[in-house]
Formats: C-alpha cells, structure tokens, sequence
C-alpha cells in the first residue's frame, strides 16, 4: 500500500485513489481522418515499461481531481506529482534516482534476493 | 527422567490453571503456552504429522514450530493454533489435529508404510487416472486425510483496525531492541516498539547467557528500561503484537492479540491490526535456531536446544531433567550449564566438532562435572515408540553406540531472522563463518541490530547500535554487559548425518511441518529440480505454515551439497508475507455481514416489506423482486399476474434506484453531444430521449433517458448499478479532454424518488393524483415532461415507458415519496392498480423487445449490433466512440446481433443462455467442436401471448429473419426448434406508446 500526495488534498493512502492508466495520450481531435490503426493504437494500445511510467490518478474518494505521477514501476514509487496542463518532467531528471528491488535487472524480472 | 520444575523462574506465576487436552483434564500455570503446560504435564505426543501422520511432539518453543499445531474447541472452534505460542486459561479447551480415531491411534499412519507412493510430486504422478476417479475418489480422501485442523463453522469476526504514523518502528523488544529505545527516550522522533511477546525482554529472558547489564541483573534491567520507556512521551509500546509483513514505502503490518492468557470477551474485539506508517525501520527481531536431519528427527522428544532452555527460563519447566544434547556449535554451552546449575545431568553431549572448535573450557567442564561427551560424533538416529527411547550416536566411522533418554536437544546453527528484512526487498549475503544469510543492503529505511544483522556477540551490540543508529539525533549511551561463558560460536557445517535404514518406518526429515524427507530432496533433483523455487513447488519443502523457520536454510544446505555448488550460488527462495498466519478476520476487519457492503433501500422499502415483497439485490441496492399476493405464490405465478394486470389496467414501479444526473452549465449542450451518440441540438425543450453512452472502443457502456431543461441543464438517466461509473466518466472527461467546457455535473440519484406507472389506466390515475395538471396526448406527448409544485415540493413528471405501454415516470423528493406512493393506491385501487418489482419489469420490456445493458450486451455489443442506428447522431462532428462504430471489425455483417426468437411448438420453453445452433440433435459423444451462432440472452414466458418468448445475440441475425434454428436445451442431446423474429413481439407499431 503506496502513499500518493494528492496535489490538491495531500498525502493519502492508495486505498483512496484509482490508477487511469498512462498518461498523456491525447484524445485524436480529428478522428474521422485517422486510419483504423492509427485510432486502433488510441484506443487499445498502451505503454506498460519497467521503470519510470508516466500515468495518471484520480482521487476517487477524496476531491476527485484527476492528477498526473510519474512513478518507478519496478517499485511502486512516485517519483513525482503534478497537476494536468503542466508540464512533464523530464525522464533524464529520474535516471539517477532509480532503483530496482533485490538488485533485480532494470529489464525484465526476478528474484535475485542473494548478492553474487 | 521426567520433567521437572524449575522453581527459580521468575517469570512464571505460581497460579494453577487447569485445561484440557484431547478431552482430558491437566494443571498448568498462570502464563503457560499448551506447549509449555503439556511438557510440565509428561504429555508428549501432541500430534499427527501432515501427510505420513506420525506421531510429533513439541519442537520448539515459539511462533516457528513446525509440529505442535492444535484446534482451540472453546474459541469458534479457531484450527492451527501454535501450542508453542497460545496461552493456557482456566477452562480451555484443546484438541489435536489430523489424526483418527484417536492421537494415540491414528489410522491414517499406515500412510507411513505406504510413502513410496508419497515421495515427492507424488500428487503430479500418482493419481493420473483412471478419467473421474480424482474427482470422485482421490481427491476427497486425500483432503480428508491429508490436511490440517477443520476451520470453524459458526464465527463472527470482531478485530478492528488500527492506524499509526510513527517516526521510528522498532521491531523486536529484546537486547537490541531496548538498547535501542533507551537511546531514543525523549528525543525529537515518535517511537513505536512492536513486540510479539507479553513482556519485554526476547532473548534475555530465554537463556542464562546474559549475567549482568550494568551490574544490574538482566530482568532488573529490562524493568528499568521498560519503566523509563513509559514515563517517556515519544515512545509507545505495543505488545502481543506480531509484525507479519513489511510493505513497499515503509508501511508495517502488525497483528496484536487482545486475548492473549484469557478467555475470548465476546463484546471485545479479539485481534487488533494495526497499520504502520514510518520514516524509519529498526529491525531487532533476532534469530532462529535451526534443526539437523537425522534418522527418525522428529520423534515426540527432539526438541531444538534452544527452545528446551526457553522453556526452563520462561515457563520454569525442564522438559526432561536427563537429555541427549547434539551441536555443531557453541550455543548450546548455556543449555549444559543450567541443565548443572539446576542439578540435573545431561545423559550424553554429542558434538560434531573436533577439540580445537569446542574449546578446552567446555571440554574440561564436562570432565568435571562427569557429563559423558563425544567429539567428532554426531547422532545416527533415535528410536522408540511414540517418544525418543534410545538414541544412536556414531562416535567413529564404523562404532555407534546407543545412550537411553527421552529427549535429544538439538542445534544445527541460528539464523539471523532475515524475513522481513527481505520482504522489505533488501539484499542479503551468506556468511561463511556464521554459515547464514545476513541483511547486506536495505532496500528502503531499514537499520538491522543484533542478532538479525549476523552479530551474535552480546558485548559488541552496544558499539553496534551506536555506530547504527549514530545518523539520528540520539544520544550515545554505554551499556556493561557481563557473560556466562564464552562468547565463541565456532560452528561448523553439518545438515544431516548418514543413517542406516532400518526399516521402511526411518526417515530423516527436512521438514517436518509438510513430510518433506532428505530423500525427497535427492529425488527431485535428480528428476531436474535443480532450482531453488522449482524444487520448494514440487516437493512442498518449506512450504507448510511454519514456512520452514527451522528448516529452509537446511535445504538449501542439502542441495548445495548434491549440485555440489556454494549455498550461495543456489540461493534462497522469496519470502513474502506474512511472517506468520494470520486469520482472514484479522484482515476482515469490520468489514464483514451487514458491514461488509452498505445496503441502499429506497423510501418505499418499508410499504415493500408490507406488501410481501421479495427483494433482489442490483448493485447496493435492495429492488423488490416481486410482491407475492398470498403466501404460497410462486415467483413464475407472481410475475405473471403482475405482467397481465399492467397490460390489462395499470402497474407500478418503485424505480428510485435509477441513477440520475444533473448536467448544467454554458457547455452542457455540447458536452451532451460528445457523450452520448444521440444528437441533442435540435431537441425541443422539455422533452426527453432515449440515449446511448459508448466506449472508445464503440461498445455499449450505459443507456437511459435524457432530458432538455434547455441547452443549458440536462437530466440524464442510468442503469441503477451504472450511475456511479458514468458520473466518474464524465467528471473524467470533463477534466482531462476538455477542460475548456464550462460544464458541471452532479449526482441527483438520492435526490429524486422515481415510481414507473404503466398501463393503459395510468392516465386516468396519474390525471386524479395530479389533478391540476392536463394529462391529455395533445398536451403532454410521448417523450416530454412537466415540472409543477405538488404538496408544497416540486415534482417532474415525464411521459416515458419501458413496457411498451402507456406510462408516466413521477420524480419526486424523497421525504415526500412515500405519501404520494400511497395516494396512487388510493386513486388507482378502482383500476386494480398492481405494484410490480424488478422481473415483471424485465418480462414487460421484453414483450416490447427492448433491451437491458448488462443483459442483452456484455462489453462487446455495439449500438449497430442492436439495430440502433436510428440513435446515432451520423452529422455530429464527433462523440465518444464514433469512430469505432466504423472500424474494420465492428462493420462487418456476420457479428452477433439482436434476435427475437420463438420456439415452433408453443408448448416448449427456452432457457436463457443456452445456445443457438444449426443442427437438430447434439451429437451424443462431441469429438469436433459444434458450430455455434450464438446465445440467448433473455427468455420468458409471456403472459400476454401465452408461450415462450426469447432474445438472443446471433452471428449475422439480421439476415436470418424467418429462418429456422435450433437452441440447446437443459435436458438431453435433442435441441428445440426454433423461429428467428423480430425482437418486438407486442405492439410493434408503438400505438399503445403513443395513445
């Protein structure tokens, strides 16, 4: 169970908030012009990477207010948080900052809870 | 040789208990586990092993016992209690487990004879056929013999939950534990201690090994310490309180019995979960001793040797005055010594060290004191019948002699207790010298102190724990601590000796709690399982509910040695939570019956309880059903009397649980032409529509109706089960899509009571309720409403109908709902006005073939494949969802679509979901798969028509109008013939709708 501070209620228990999936994919203003793949990737298609995922949260029993987070996914935690229309931060800026549980590969999984 | 006292236990109240166990009646003390209370009592066999079902005793004295598992009769019947760790009271009462007709004799032991069958994956192998027996035979005899305790029958969850933020966590009130919260008295930092005891103290009060901390006697200091802790004000202590998983951002849960030592307070809750939120983790959990496997292990008798020296110094009990003590390490020194202190004689001490490990001190002590050892021995074996008679010790290659006692205390090595470490996700490291696995890097805030970290020297914690703990503003504190003894450990490694079969009973366990053997290890690497986890899944090794505390790291010892690798190289498998079972009520809660989920009742629901209703529950709330006119009145009856008056006179419907929507705001016009697919600009208003809501993906996610106010405040109707969802849909929209809308949305569901009334009568009833209001066709059409104040409220009326007949739906608010149902009555009783519930509704609707979303769709029907195209605005720009319905898989004419069918012998009946298909007749035997159209997806018998009419989703149905088909039946191979309809079976040209 992940803490997430609300921007707008501050830090609550997960409990309260439902994920929206990735963030920033925008709505096709024209669809009617777009072919069946390129609106079949809108609707069905998302990224799902390990590591930093940028997506978005609504907090459902709380204010209500859909927000955006960056989070590690390989770790549950969020790295960031903020508001819709700002601007996303940068990937480069959590490069450093990001770990993996059990010294597990940053690709694919495992449980190597043993250092070699 | 029996047990015996031990008076100078100061831990133990001098207050008799009496219990009983397996129906008989025993006296323990005042703070006695049943493990402790039975070892005082010479009771030692306690229970039958999982699957062999051999007799075991008491192991260990702990929350890692792997054998003395028991049922509490006298506390919901509650199973698989740990007799090692629940406290006796006056009147409880115990029975063992897994065994019949008796412990003493169990039937189920001849399973021991029998184990060439079990050895391991047995389950994979053995009973592969043949076809039907495993369901039938297998499976309920191995469930039957095969298991644990049996769970409780009637039981009512009382825990409770409980939130904590703290600064700092320390887990663990032992040495390491307390040091570390005296150095944290009075700080800046809120402090929660979490101990899994009744008292402070862990390992000082479990062994003799501790002669003095600051000159003071170790439980004159831990007095102290606890007294400086309470007068504190940044530290609390919770005890009985087991930490069972460490979570992702530091969050601990940790289970706090309420009832430890006295009988269950049925008002009081019995088990506390609390919920730990903090910045910092000390883990000061300690440590696990380890078993060695050898033959015949797990006799009642073998005992680990730290536990048989916890139970002389918690309880004041010696499990046996005269026992056979075996090492591979130093630890077990303690144990000779308050064995001598006590007067009593060890009858051997076997040890599998040479003399330069042991150490001259120890081996000049058991000279003088006459205690007869054998260095460079180890134990072969033990033998005896339910109980260790005489065990056999190997004290050169080829000599085994044999030594008579009833107890063998054992100690092949202590594990630091990394578990939560771990499931923290922090790294650790095998140790060479300690011959463990150590806590190397933590993965989130997490400090390990003492004997979880791999220090197992007590002089050395002080300078550990100051150099730990030095990053926190604390101050530095010096603590004298004065031994027993030597502080050496000097293990050495051995996981289990070479015994001689003796017979078929022999067998050397590596773990007890599931019947794995050393042989079974052997096998299943040698059958390919040569990967740690691959091996724990299909052997069960380690995996009983003890998790294999005394034996895992045995394993992974065992299988290093036959992959001849390094034990670190083999790896340990994952451990996850919890640490130990904890009870589902626990993680229940409150949650539970009525608590569970909150029951939404309408304001009629009281005259419903009058009138015989019988309820259904959609979503959160309690719908009648049906009204039963008499008693005896079945459903199919009710519903067809209900059905046949609403067509004859008139019917109502308590609709209140229908969701509704407030739209306003400059926007709203246009919002409603993105959501919905109905086109809304050229809506007159007042008036109303039936409406649809798609998902991107153009499938069908909600209809109802909407109402114009004007363009700008819009009343939408829902499902009652969807209204939650398409609020949070639009909110969401609203904030993400287009935040440029000024539109403000708004749940009104419990604003409004709704009541449906139909029937060709309903005009002339609705015309004497509201008696100012002109009800005639040419003033208030089909799809309109009005808004008119009525009994001092405001009430909308709107002329709707989802029976095909005939019908008004009233709004009203919801204190005054209950007068005005009742003045309907009063008007409508001349016209035999008939009050209908949730099945006639969905009987009347199908006459008139409209569909149920959630019914007739399922998340993969579009508004084409229900022949709404008429409801698509096509010349809007763009809704939710448009551009699918022109997508290459939802424009093609062979998917399902929207049928009516009837059966061609009028006296038959079709079932809902049953299959439509082609051919007459299944065949008998299906060896190919037989083609199928579709399903049917609602199926009634009308009342109206007097035979069978049914809806139904097939593969091209628009096509197949007037061909005949066959549906599948509940009985035999023979199918029902069938005709394909229109779906509109009643009034097809809409002149009841309208008249």
């Amino acid at each position: 169970m992940i803490l997430i501070n609300c921007p707008y209620c501050g830090e609550r228990d997960q409990s309260e908030f439902s994920s929206g999936g990735e963030a920033h994919v925008a709505r096709p203003e024209n669809s009617d012009h777009l072919n069946d793949k390129d609106w079949g990737q809108y609707v069905f298609y998302r990224d799902n990477p390990k590591g930093i995922f940028y997506e978005r949260w609504v907090h459902t029993h709380g204010c209500r207010k859909w927000f955006n987070a960056v989070r590690n996914t390989s770790t549950d935690e969020i790295l960031k948080i903020y508001k819709l229309g700002e601007n996303p931060p940068s990937k480069e800026s959590f490069s450093n900052t990001l770990k993996t549980p059990s010294g597990e590969p940053k690709v694919g999984s495992g449980n190597f809870t043993v250092k070699k | 040789m029996s047990a015996a006292d031990n008076k100078q236990s100061s831990y133990i109240s001098d207050k008799e208990v009496s219990f009983k166990f397996d129906g008989k009646k025993y006296v323990g003390y005042e703070g006695d586990t049943i493990a402790s209370a039975l070892l005082r009592n010479n009771v030692k066999l306690v229970a039958r092993s999982f699957k062999y079902h051999r007799p075991r005793g008491i192991y260990t004295c702990g929350i890692e016992e792997p054998n003395g598992i028991v049922q509490i009769l006298n506390e919901h019947n509650e199973p698989n209690t740990r007799a090692t760790v629940k406290k006796i009271y006056e009147g409880i009462r115990v029975s063992s487990q897994n065994r019949w007709p008796s412990l003493n004799i169990d039937i189920g032991s001849i399973n021991n004879l029998l184990s060439p069958m079990f050895s391991a994956g047995f389950y994979y192998k053995t009973f592969m056929g043949p076809k039907g027996f495993w369901k039938r035979i297998y499976e309920p005899v191995i469930r039957r013999t095969a298991g644990l305790g049996k769970p409780p029958k009637e039981f009512r969850s009382k825990s409770i939950h409980q939130n904590h933020n703290a600064d700092i966590v320390i887990v663990g009130g032992g040495l390491s534990g307390l040091i570390a919260a005296r150095k944290l008295i009075d700080t800046q930092y809120d402090v929660l201690i979490l101990e899994q005891d009744s008292f402070l103290g862990g390992v000082l009060r479990n062994l003799n090994k501790v002669k003095k901390i600051n000159n003071k006697k170790p439980i004159e200091w831990i007095k102290e310490t606890e007294k400086l802790i309470n007068a504190s004000k940044n530290i609390k202590i919770l005890k009985n309180s087991l930490v069972t998983s460490y979570n992702f951002t530091n969050h601990l849960i940790a289970l706090e019995d309420k009832c430890v030592g006295k009988k269950i307070d049925k008002n009081k809750p019995e088990l506390t979960l609390h919920k730990i939120r903090t910045t910092h983790t000390i883990l000061a959990n300690g440590h696990i001793e380890r078993f060695i496997s050898f033959r015949n292990n797990d006799l009642p008798g073998v005992m680990l040797a730290s536990s048989f020296e916890k139970y002389i110094y918690r309880y004041g009990v010696v499990p046996e005055t005269n026992p056979v003590i075996f090492t591979n390490n130093s630890s077990t020194g303690t144990l000779l010594k308050s064995l001598v202190d006590l007067g009593h004689k060890p009858a051997a001490y076997v040890d599998a060290r040479n003399k330069n490990k042991i150490g001259s001190k120890l081996l000049k002590y058991l000279e003088k004191n006459n205690i007869p050892f054998y260095i460079n021995s180890e134990v072969e074996g033990c033998d005896g019948n339910k109980k260790v008679k005489t065990i056999s010790i190997r004290i050169s290659r080829n000599k085994t002699i044999k030594v008579k006692s009833s107890m063998l205390c054992i100690s092949g090595g202590l594990n630091p207790d990394i578990h939560l470490f771990t499931q923290s996700k922090g790294l650790v490291k095998w140790d060479d010298k300690l011959l463990a696995f150590k806590p190397d890097v933590p993965f989130q805030n997490t400090i390990t102190l003492g004997s979880v970290s791999g220090n197992y020297n007590y002089e050395k914690t002080i300078e550990e724990i100051n150099n730990k703990l030095s990053f926190l503003k604390a101050k530095n504190i010096k603590l004298n601590i004065e031994l027993n003894g030597s502080n050496n450990f000097n293990i050495q490694e051995l996981w289990e000796t070479k015994h001689e079969k003796k017979s078929n009973w022999s067998k050397s366990f590596i773990d007890l709690h599931n019947d794995v053997t050393t042989k079974d290890l052997k096998q299943a690497v040698k059958e390919g399982f040569d990967r740690i986890e691959h091996l724990k899944r299909f052997t069960t090794n380690s995996m009983g509910t003890d998790q294999g505390k005394i034996s895992s790291i045995n394993s992974l010892g065992i299988v290093s040695k036959i992959l001849k690798k390094k034990i670190s190289e083999v790896g340990t498998t994952t451990y996850r939570p919890p640490y130990a079972p904890l009870s589902f009520s626990a993680i229940a809660g409150r949650n539970t019956y009525e608590f569970y989920d909150p029951e939404r009742k309408t304001p009629i629901h009281n005259w419903h309880i009058d009138n015989k209703a019988v309820f259904e529950d959609v979503g959160q709330w309690k719908r009648p059903w049906y009204f039963k006119k008499f008693e005896m009145e079945s459903m199919h009856l009710a519903v067809q009397r209900e059905s046949e008056q609403t067509r004859k006179t008139a019917g109502i419907l308590d609709g209140s649980t229908l969701g509704k929507i407030e739209i306003k705001g400059k926007d709203a016009l246009e919002f409603m032409n993105l959501m919905y697919t109905n086109a809304f600009t050229k809506m007159k208003p007042m008036t109303s529509r039936y409406a649809l809501m798609l998902g991107e993906d153009g499938m069908i996610k909600d209809d109802g109706i909407v109402c114009k106010f004007n363009d700008k405040h819009f009343i939408v109707t829902t499902t009652s089960g969807g209204a939650p969802k398409v609020l949070a849909d639009m909110e969401e929209y609203l904030q993400t899509e287009w935040p440029h809308l000024q539109v403000y949305v708004n749940s009104i569901t419990e604003q409004f009571s709704t009541f449906n009334i139909s029937g060709p009568k309903s005009r002339d009833i609705v015309s004497k309720v509201f008696t100012d209001v002109d009800f005639s066709n040419e003033n208030f059409p089909f799809m309109t409403f009005k808004v008119f104040d009525y009994m001092d409220t405001e009430v909308r009326v709107m002329r709707a109908s989802f029976t095909g007949e005939l019908g008004y739906e009233i709004y009203i608010t919801p204190n005054k709902a209950l007068e005005l149902w009742k003045k309907i009555f009063h008007f409508g009783k001349a016209y035999d006005l008939v009050p209908y519930g949730t099945e006639t509704m969905h009987l009347l609707r199908a006459e008139k073939g409209y569909v149920v979303i959630g019914q007739e769709t399922d998340g993969t029907v579009t508004p084409l494949d229900l022949n709404f195209n008429w409801m698509i605005g096509k010349k809007k720009k763009d809704f939710i969802g448009k551009r699918s319905l022109t997508r290459s898989d939802t424009s093609r004419d062979d998917r399902k679509q929207l049928v009516g069918i009837i059966p061609l012998d009028k006296s038959e009946f079709i079932e809902e979901g049953q299959h439509v298909v082609e051919c007459e007749r299944l065949p008998k035997r299906i060896t190919t798969p037989v083609e199928y159209l579709g399903h049917v997806s609602s199926s009634y018998h009308s009342p109206n028509l007097n035979h069978c009419i049914a809806m139904a989703m097939i593969k091209g149905g628009n096509k197949l109008m007037g061909s005949k088909l066959f549906v599948s039946s509940t009985y035999g191979t023979k199918n029902i013939p069938v005709e394909v309809v229109s779906p509109v079976f009643i009034d097809p040209e809409n002149k009841r709708l309208v008249s």
